[in-house]
């Protein structure tokens, strides 16, 4: 038996097929092409039809991390892929301007820039230098819009002593985050800067705004795309605003606010890998989705940016690569805090029908980029010193989070 | 004789099947005569029983329009209650159209696993099939209700929905550190990779001895074994052994039923036993090369 069924089959004896079994091949070859076409187009079309194509077309996940050299898009090129231009001061300004520094080489009433920057701040020259350079670029306004043409030094307008506020802001925060920021070495240091946070737009972070949860607005506070949260799931899982369910940024707001360095220093602000003492439910980890799918949205980037994917919780990948992003963007988040609970609460409002400012979040300032465009690499004159004194203070001591570095 | 009486009973009822011929010879399908019966009517109104109450509870989403309703479709999520409602009824809204929602679907299935058993009592076969139905209803127990209770929060069953469903997977493999690392998803997807490879290779044999009537399998049995016999000396050649006509089955059944079984206890011994797979790995030494992410 055994020899004769190692033997080939005769010639003849294979795949002689009779009408019915030809019809039978004719069917299966028809199922398989069939078959093939409603999977390849099903896949195409359902995708088309959840993908925002634009979106799709646009998106570029960096999961690649360049630690020395990151890309940044440059400033011009942002503003105007967003259909806008770079602000400049106008010829009745540069006129007005012209007239004060002859009559003012040396500042008046000058204080918070030459308080940060140095004494050479006291020359008009390198003011004007400054601010046509960072404030009519960042908020899109002409001098005008803060100061009283006849008198630079005046504080008769209300944008003037916003500005100034925020100003202060500025340099305090680049001071405590942006300069403690942990980073691999020849990692370049940015610099805050209106445009980091203004991108040409004078009055644009409001509650009003975002108390009005259309789809315009989630965009426009960084909270879009299928992983986040809509209001049903909000609703369902217990969480309400004044009585109603909240917009996903509410959610993203709120865990980017809930938890706080302890006496040492140590932070965990997305407690998503259970422990054995982790409640049970799983509405925490939804929350915590969500802010992360918001930072998946500011960033433009996977998931795997920060994390190694096989362990979350992990600050390393399996070869033992530390992941700096997930290091920094811990830190950044207690920036966020410091913003929200410190400095938003204080700055003088110029049109109070437009709310309070909003909460601050990853969007407010990435725009969808690993490096704002918004943010400059600093000349050495610009860089500011720590000061002892600053004129406006933060509201609670808010400490920084003891910082994530690779072991040794 | 009983075997002749019972062998006459069948031809006489299956003289009203009918045949179904979808592109020639492809998916040929048999259809009727249906038995509904007592079990079989449960199960028909306790599903229509849920799908209404999910219907109820996703139309309250979108205010009863249907053009929202299908527009929106995809994520319309029935939730279950929130940690703090444990495992109390709750409000409709709250969770307890998820748990109404949850019941009959528990009890449909129950009901069909019922009716498929005696359905196999009455056809005088063993009844291997509820058997294995059961396998695949331990998984969903496993998932929607006893994990639940020993965790003592149905808010960690999953929700009701196509986005809330692959939310959950997500979610839950996430809190309980990968769930890749779970030794017993590991069993259960090899199993399932198994079960794939078994069915391909049962399904392209037999389709290959089409030559030799396999699509008369009943003529091949009476008259000659040319198309099993070829079929089984194929794997003979191919690997040096063979399942019969029988085993095969039994190596298919086994496969299938492991999937759900191990991916059952994985569930079960998710948070009580065991809070974070990837750590347990550590500790396994599973994962030597990984050990550098093991320190948080």
């Amino acid at each position: 038996m055994s020899s004769i069924e190692n033997d080939s089959a005769p010639p003849g004896a294979v795949a002689v097929y009779d009408e019915k079994q030809r019809s039978i091949l004719r069917g299966e070859l028809a199922g398989l092409v069939a078959l093939t076409i409603l999977a390849l187009g099903g896949v195409i079309a359902v995708s088309m039809a959840l993908t925002d194509w634009r979106a799709f077309q646009g998106f570029r996940a960096e999961s690649a991390y360049n630690y020395a050299g990151i890309q940044q898009v440059d400033y011009v090129e942002y503003l105007r892929r967003n259909k806008q231009v770079l602000a400049q001061p106008s010829a009745e300004a540069l006129q007005a301007y012209s007239a004060w520094q002859q009559r003012n080489p040396q500042t008046v009433n000058v204080q918070v820039l030459t308080q940060y920057l140095g004494p050479e701040y006291s020359s008009t020259a390198k003011v004007f230098e400054y601010m046509s350079k960072y404030f009519t670029p960042g908020v899109g306004q002409s001098c005008e819009y803060c100061h009283n043409l006849e008198n630079f030094a005046a504080y008769d307008k209300p944008q003037k002593t916003t500005a100034k506020a925020m100003l202060i802001m500025q340099f305090e925060l680049q001071n405590k985050w942006i300069s403690t920021i942990p980073r691999p070495e020849g990692q370049p240091l940015y610099q805050l800067q209106c445009a980091t946070c203004h991108y040409g737009q004078a009055q644009f972070w409001n509650s009003v705004d975002k108390n009005n949860p259309t789809l315009a607005n989630l965009e426009k506070f960084g909270i879009a795309g299928g992983g986040n949260p809509t209001q049903y799931d909000m609703k369902h899982y217990g969480i309400t605003l004044n009585g109603k369910p909240p917009a996903s940024y509410e959610i993203v707001d709120d865990r980017l606010l809930a938890v706080r360095p302890d006496a040492k220093g140590e932070v965990n602000y997305f407690q998503v890998t259970a422990t054995k003492d982790t409640p049970p439910g799983l509405n925490d980890t939804y929350r915590n989705q969500a802010a992360m799918y918001h930072m998946n949205v500011a960033l433009n980037v996977g998931c795997d940016f920060c994390h190694y994917g096989g362990y979350f919780k992990s600050y390393v990948l399996e070869d033992g690569t530390f992941k700096w992003p997930k290091s920094q963007s811990r830190h950044m988040i207690g920036m966020i805090q410091d913003i929200a609970i410190n400095w938003f609460p204080q700055m003088p409002k110029v049109d109070p029908a437009r709310g309070d400012l909003a909460q601050p979040n990853c969007w407010m300032c990435h725009r969808g980029n690993v490096v704002p465009p918004g943010a400059y690499l600093p000349a050495a004159s610009e860089v500011p010193q720590k000061v002892s004194d600053p004129q406006i203070r933060p509201l609670v001591d808010l400490s920084l989070p003891a910082p994530k570095l690779p072991l040794k | 004789m009983a075997t002749e009486v019972y062998r006459e009973s069948f031809e006489r009822r299956t003289k009203t099947v009918r045949y179904i011929r979808l592109l020639e010879g492809l998916a040929d399908t048999q259809v009727g005569p249906i038995y509904l019966g007592m079990w079989g009517a449960l199960a028909f109104f306790s599903y229509l029983l849920c799908v209404f109450i999910t219907a109820i509870g996703f139309g309250e989403q979108v205010g009863y329009n249907p053009i929202r309703f299908l527009r929106e479709l995809p994520v319309l999520t029935l939730y279950p209650p929130p940690p703090s409602q444990g495992l109390r009824m709750a409000p409709l809204q709250e969770g307890g159209y998820w748990q109404l929602a949850t019941l009959f679907l528990t009890l449909t299935l129950v009901f069909w696993t019922i009716r498929i058993w005696t359905r196999a009592v009455a056809n005088g076969l063993r009844p291997m099939v509820p058997i294995a139905f059961s396998a695949a209803l331990f998984l969903y127990a496993a998932i929607y209700i006893i994990h639940p209770i020993w965790v003592n929060s149905w808010n960690e069953a999953p929700p009701h929905g196509l986005r809330g469903i692959l939310l959950w997977t997500n979610h839950f493999s996430v809190k309980y550190g990968n769930f890749y690392y779970n030794p017993f998803h590991m069993v259960s997807i090899f199993a399932l990779l198994g079960s794939t490879v078994i069915l391909a290779m049962h399904g392209a044999t037999i389709l290959a001895t089409l030559a030799y009537g396999a699509h008369r399998e009943i003529d091949e049995i009476e008259d000659s074994d040319e198309g099993t016999h070829r079929a089984q000396l194929l794997w003979r050649w191919v690997m040096g052994f063979n399942a019969t006509a029988y085993s095969i089955h039994q190596w298919a059944l086994g496969f299938a039923t492991l999937v759900a079984v191990a991916g059952a206890i994985g569930v079960l011994l998710s948070g009580p036993v065991e809070p974070d797979w990837f750590q347990w790995g550590c500790r396994a030494g599973i994962v030597p090369g990984l050990q550098k992410a093991c320190v948080p």
